[in-house]
């Protein structure tokens, strides 16, 4: 009993690390050329100079940008305090157009220094408001960086937001303003107005998957239990002893691999590492190599070809008659013409499926409910679903694939489909 | 000058409810002063301040705070600080002083001594006197003031004689005399006794001023200096006195001075009407103030119910910090203060919002108060930095090179418009592509023309200056424009009326009404509205009579009057000038201008990153970005290097300016496609091997995963599935490399290169991938 209350305090101790949005990212910011150091770099040496810069920082999504800027402003907030003040904006939320995103600077402003906020303030007096706010720091000494999350979406539009920062960077000269955009997007730069790209300069940092020695070193601190921790020195020990050998293990590292073959950022690693804790043997309480493969299996599966595996003969039947339309460079086909090509299967050979209209109607509605078939047309609701063309949305191999696999299904489906495609 | 009725006025500004001619002091006009003089007992407390914190609390502070303004001569003020001797050389601000035996501290009021009468009558009166014996108040001496002459009377020497002080107003009965039109013969002083004035009557009479302290720093001589806010009385406003006026009325205005601390005389006590009304017996230096005065504009502003209370928490505020900090030092340094947090309001109700156009003047200030620590201008910058600062946009170099010529141009036709007589209204057109140096050139000029003005050779004129790009939309600028004449904020529409006005029939708005106006519109296309009203009511006005206008207008497009309707491009006229891009020469001078003296590039890489520029865009911010941002570059290798050999030859060298090029010339795609998945590499492999074969544009990714299918067959690469593959598409088209449609479509989802030079880009970023090799054979 002793052995499942260790367990699960160790594995609240892991998921702890696993779910934290910073926590992966902090073990990588010692290396000499993390982006953390650059980033850290940068910020402060506008801030120790006064002068005004843009960063943008780009990456696929997951890789870890808004955790590491969260980071370095947490370390600068604590090296000066009281000179920095964050206002955050993001892309979806707070759009160029309106008020919103003046209202949220000035918000986040007001809030900042416990001022009393109006929500009824118009876009005039916002943007006077930041304008003069934008004074007072010069004057004061202070620092404002705005974190523009999905920097591409405020590319779009008027831009005025962007030219108004880009403006007041050339205008406050005692001052630095600091504006990093972060940006999963390539080309975002390109879309600028052409004035805004004049006044835009960014250092660019770029955010990748970790390294192979970094992903080794990551994996070990992110699941290594602490020696100094609540839990019996002994269990630790050897907690820790497994762990090792199941990185050292082959097929561990293969997994590891094809795993990463097709998204190797952090996030993605951390959802694994989490669905792998999740398999931990309760019992004993070690992970195993069992855990890790159970949730590879887990994360590689295929919901598309699921579904087309949990279907019926008769849903079955259909996709392969559409796939023998298509065949037959029929190019617009709905419900009445697949219809007609079943029934014509059901007479030349006579099998036990043969299923009234009714019946038939339902299926094909499943095969649209499960998005395997869709309509063509996004108008003309009002129609019967009888009559509205529709198309396949499972390729031939697909289905051939789920027909194999499937036990139940009659061989003589899986030769309509041979003998159509494979001649 | 010009009056405009009340009416008119309040319907022109509701908010700010400003007026031309001084507003009328309320009904109430006695506030009880009468019994002024009543005792002597709690004498002149501060008016804002806790007693336990005012500095000097005596029990006749009258006499005692006179004889220490006395005793001390005013040659040597300060108290002599203890580090005296270690003084430091640089400006040094304090928030108290003690001078002349008062404490002197950021908010209070002082009289000060214009400079010409300084001497005049040293003697300076500390009690006033009786009217009638010439003697002093006592304890015995109850003294009751007049409410029209201030003049002071003993009870007792009244006639009749007075028991106690009366409710209400009281007026001697000299001024009722006069009044009533009789003969007054003011009693004459004793032999020997020449009148002397109190200081009250010195400031009424203009002889003194009084002022608000903003600010309070030590020289590096030692000399202390004050920043003030001057008050002004009635007589010295545009208006003149009114009938309205209090006798003790001050104005305050947002006219600001620096004056020594030797010319200080003592405090005073300014008034807001509610703290005036209930200060009864405090003293001779009591004064009321419940408008400001707008000196460059001449209008009045009440005070609003805030502002008493700003200053009311402030000064409170002021006192709480500085129980702790200054009773070991009468100094502080800014630098070491302790951080002190605003205050969340006491009065929440009253106060308007930070952001609210009215509760900006509260708040903000706040920011300043909350100090920093050591600020960077402090540590000695190194020759990297120094460069970096030279060359950012935000430095404002003292010459700007290679545009001679086109700002003669500006200058002529400026000077020559504002020089005839007439004043026609006249229009410029500038246009030229962004980072042409247009409106840097056009602030030169009115900044040469402005100095130009203050050695008297030009007529004065009136700059204003707008932005398109800066307006929420193009009707605003009307109210933009306004509001930089006069000084008013209104909306739009009456803006419009008013400025039609002001240009049609000579009705005009403020006191500029002598001067032309030059009025700069930067980024004129964004002015374009539907119906091009908003140009055409701008270009209009300068072809009307009178109207003294002259319009600049900046835009990047040379031939934006030919797009607009022709009524507006034959009012835009036909002078334009042309911005052309800067060639590499220029580029390169531009940029040896602004790092004269620094010695940070190496030889000829100026010329390498200007040379790229030209021949791509001649934008001056990019070439100044790109060497900007080589200094950081640079900056940062010679820090990570640690080392002592590497500090010295800090210089920027070919690599950096290479790696800023790059950042600024160079297609991302390729880095970035280069840090993609693998499956994400076959993808587009695929996708390049696809597109070569059919020879189109795009693909669906039916045909996109049989080719990965094929390609994993024929490497042994495992297949992940094709809900995994769909998932490797969609983040190449989040990260832009890759167009696709969204993921429902499944099986008909269009995909699309997306990179500026197709295919090669692809090419160049994949060949020789070590991940897979084989890759390469595709390409």
């Amino acid at each position: 009993m002793a052995g499942s209350v260790q367990a699960s305090v160790a594995l609240v101790q892991l998921r702890e690390r696993l779910c934290s949005r910073t926590f992966a990212h902090s073990l990588l910011q010692s290396s000499s050329d993390s982006n953390f150091r650059k980033l850290k770099f940068h910020i402060s040496s506008s801030i120790s100079s006064a002068c005004s810069k843009v960063l943008l920082l780009r990456g696929d999504k997951g890789s870890g940008k808004a955790a590491v800027v969260e980071l370095v402003l947490k370390d600068l907030k604590a090296e000066h305090p009281d000179a920095i003040s964050v206002v955050k904006l993001y892309g979806l939320l707070h759009n160029d157009d309106d008020n919103s995103a003046l209202e949220e600077i000035a918000r986040q402003l007001c809030s900042g220094h416990e001022f009393s906020f109006s929500k009824t303030a118009s876009l005039e007096e916002n943007k006077e408001f930041l304008m003069d706010m934008l004074k007072e720091y010069g004057l004061a000494r202070k620092t404002v960086v705005f974190v523009l999350h999905e920097f591409h979406l405020f590319t779009q539009g008027k831009q005025w937001l962007l030219y108004t920062l880009f403006d007041a960077m050339e205008t406050f000269t005692s001052q630095s303003i600091i504006i990093v955009g972060l940006s999963c997007l390539e080309g975002s730069e390109q879309q600028l107005e052409k004035r805004v790209r004049s006044r835009f300069s960014s250092c660019t940092l770029l955010f990748g998957p970790p390294s192979e020695e970094d992903g080794r070193r990551l994996l070990e601190q992110l699941l290594h239990l602490q020696k100094d921790s609540s839990l019996p020195s002994k269990y630790v020990v050897e907690f820790n002893s497994r762990l090792h050998k199941i990185f050292s293990d082959k097929k561990f590292k293969e997994i590891l691999s094809s795993f990463a073959c097709a998204d190797g950022s952090i996030n993605h690693l951390l959802r694994f590492l989490f669905v792998a804790s999740s398999y931990m043997d309760m019992e004993s309480g070690h992970l195993s190599l069992q855990s890790f493969e159970s949730a590879y299996s887990l994360m590689k599966r295929q919901p598309k070809f699921d579904s087309l595996h949990d279907l019926s003969i008769l849903e079955l039947y259909f996709l392969v008659c559409m796939h023998r339309l298509q065949c037959k460079e029929e190019t617009s086909y709905n419900f009445n013409s697949v219809m007609k090509e079943y029934k014509a299967i059901q007479d030349a050979y006579r099998t036990s499926d043969n299923y009234s209209h009714a019946v038939c109607l339902r299926a094909f509605e499943h095969l649209l409910d499960r998005e395997l078939i869709s309509f063509t047309d996004a108008k003309g609701r009002n129609d019967s679903i009888r009559f509205r063309p529709v198309k396949l949305l499972v390729s031939s191999r697909e289905l051939h694939d789920s027909l194999k696999s499937n036990p139940s299904c009659p061989a003589i489906l899986q030769k309509l489909l041979d003998h159509e495609s494979y001649m | 000058m010009e009056r405009r009725t009340p009416a008119k006025l309040s319907l022109l500004c509701p908010d700010s409810s400003p007026a031309a001619t001084p507003p009328p002091t309320p009904g109430f006009t006695g506030p009880r002063r009468s019994s002024r003089l009543l005792t002597l007992s709690p004498g002149p407390t501060k008016p804002c301040n806790d007693a336990s914190s005012s500095p000097i609390t005596l029990t006749s502070p009258i006499k005692a705070k006179r004889r220490l303004s006395l005793e001390s001569p005013s040659t040597d003020p300060i108290t002599p600080n203890r580090s005296e001797s270690k003084r430091p050389k640089r400006r040094v601000n304090c928030k108290k002083v003690l001078y002349g035996g008062a404490e002197l501290q950021v908010g209070d009021d002082v009289y000060v001594k214009k400079r010409e009468s300084v001497e005049s009558d040293s003697e300076d009166l500390d009690v006033e006197e009786c009217r009638i014996c010439f003697r002093p108040a006592s304890e015995s001496k109850v003294m009751i003031e007049c409410d029209d002459c201030l003049g002071g009377f003993h009870l007792r020497c009244l006639k009749p004689p007075l028991r106690k002080v009366p409710e209400g107003d009281w007026i001697c009965s000299f001024c009722a005399d006069k009044k009533s039109g009789k003969e007054v013969v003011w009693p004459k002083p004793p032999e020997g006794k020449k009148i002397k004035r109190t200081a009250k009557e010195k400031l009424l009479l203009g002889d003194l001023r009084a002022a608000r302290i903003k600010s309070i720093w030590r020289e590096v001589d030692g000399t202390h200096w004050l920043r003030c806010m001057w008050y002004r009385t009635p007589e010295e406003t545009a208006a003149g006195r009114q009938l309205h006026n209090l006798r003790r009325e001050l104005y305050r205005t947002n006219d600001f001075g620096d004056v020594e601390m030797e010319s200080v005389l003592r405090h005073c006590f300014v008034m807001n009407p509610e703290e005036y009304r209930q200060a009864s017996d405090q003293g001779d230096d009591v004064f009321y103030c419940e408008y400001e005065y707008d000196v460059n504009y001449h209008n009045f502003k009440r005070l609003s119910d805030f502002d008493g209370d700003t200053c009311d928490g402030y000064r409170a505020e002021i006192n709480e910090s500085s129980d702790y900090e200054m009773d070991s030092d009468q100094e502080s340094d800014n630098d070491d203060t302790s951080i002190r947090r605003s205050s969340s309001p006491r009065n929440r109700s009253k106060v308007f919002a930070a952001n609210s156009r009215k509760g900006r003047a509260f708040w903000l200030p706040k920011i300043a108060e909350t100090k920093t620590q050591g600020h960077g201008k402090r540590h000695k910058q190194t020759k990297l930095e120094k460069a970096s600062a030279a060359l950012s946009l935000a430095s404002r170099p003292m010459s700007h090179p290679c545009r001679n010529k086109e700002m003669e141009e500006i200058k002529t036709f400026v000077k020559g418009a504002i020089g005839d007589d007439q004043c026609l209204g006249r229009c410029l057109y500038i246009y030229g592509v962004p980072g042409t140096g247009k409106t840097m050139s056009v602030r030169a000029v009115m900044r040469n023309l402005k100095s130009e003005v203050d050695l008297g050779v030009l007529q004065p004129f009136c700059f204003i200056e707008t932005n398109g790009m800066k307006l929420s939309s193009p009707n605003n600028i009307y109210k933009v424009i306004y509001e930089q004449l006069s000084g008013y904020a209104v909306g739009w529409k009456k803006a419009l009326r008013c400025l039609d006005e002001h240009f049609s029939n000579g009705k005009k708005v403020g006191k500029k009404d002598q001067k032309p106006i030059v009025l700069l519109m930067d980024e004129l296309d964004m002015l374009l509205t539907r119906n091009q009203s908003v140009l055409y009511n701008i270009l209009d006005w300068p072809t009307r009579p009178n109207s003294k206008l002259i319009v600049i207008g900046i835009a990047n497009t040379m031939d934006l009057p030919e797009h607009l309707s022709p009524r507006i491009s034959s009012r835009m006229g036909i002078q334009r000038l042309c911005f052309v891009p800067y060639n590499h020469e220029q580029l390169a001078q531009i940029i040896f201008s602004r790092l004269k003296g620094i010695d940070a590039f190496e030889d000829n890489l100026i010329e390498l990153a200007c040379r790229k520029v030209a021949a791509s865009s001649g934008d001056a911010r990019r070439a100044l970005q790109i060497c900007q941002r080589a200094t950081v570059l640079a900056e940062y290798r010679v820090k990570q290097s640690a080392d002592a050999k590497a500090k010295g030859k800090s210089r920027v060298c070919l690599t950096d300016i290479e790696g800023a090029l790059d950042e600024v010339f160079k297609s991302p795609h390729i880095q970035r496609m280069k840090m993609c998945s693998k499956f994400g590499k076959i993808v587009l492999v695929a996708m390049v091997n696809e597109l070569h074969r059919t020879g189109g544009e795009e693909l669906t990714f039916e045909k996109l995963s049989e080719r990965v299918i094929s390609f994993c067959s024929m490497h042994h690469v495992a297949f992940p599935g094709y809900d995994t593959l769909m998932r490797v598409c969609c983040m190449l088209g989040d990260s832009g490399i890759v167009l696709c449609e969204e993921p429902k479509k499944h099986m008909s989802q269009k995909l699309q290169l997306n990179c500026p030079s197709g295919t090669d880009d692809i090419a160049l970023a994949l060949k020789n991938c070590p991940e897979i090799p084989w890759l390469s054979l595709y390409l």
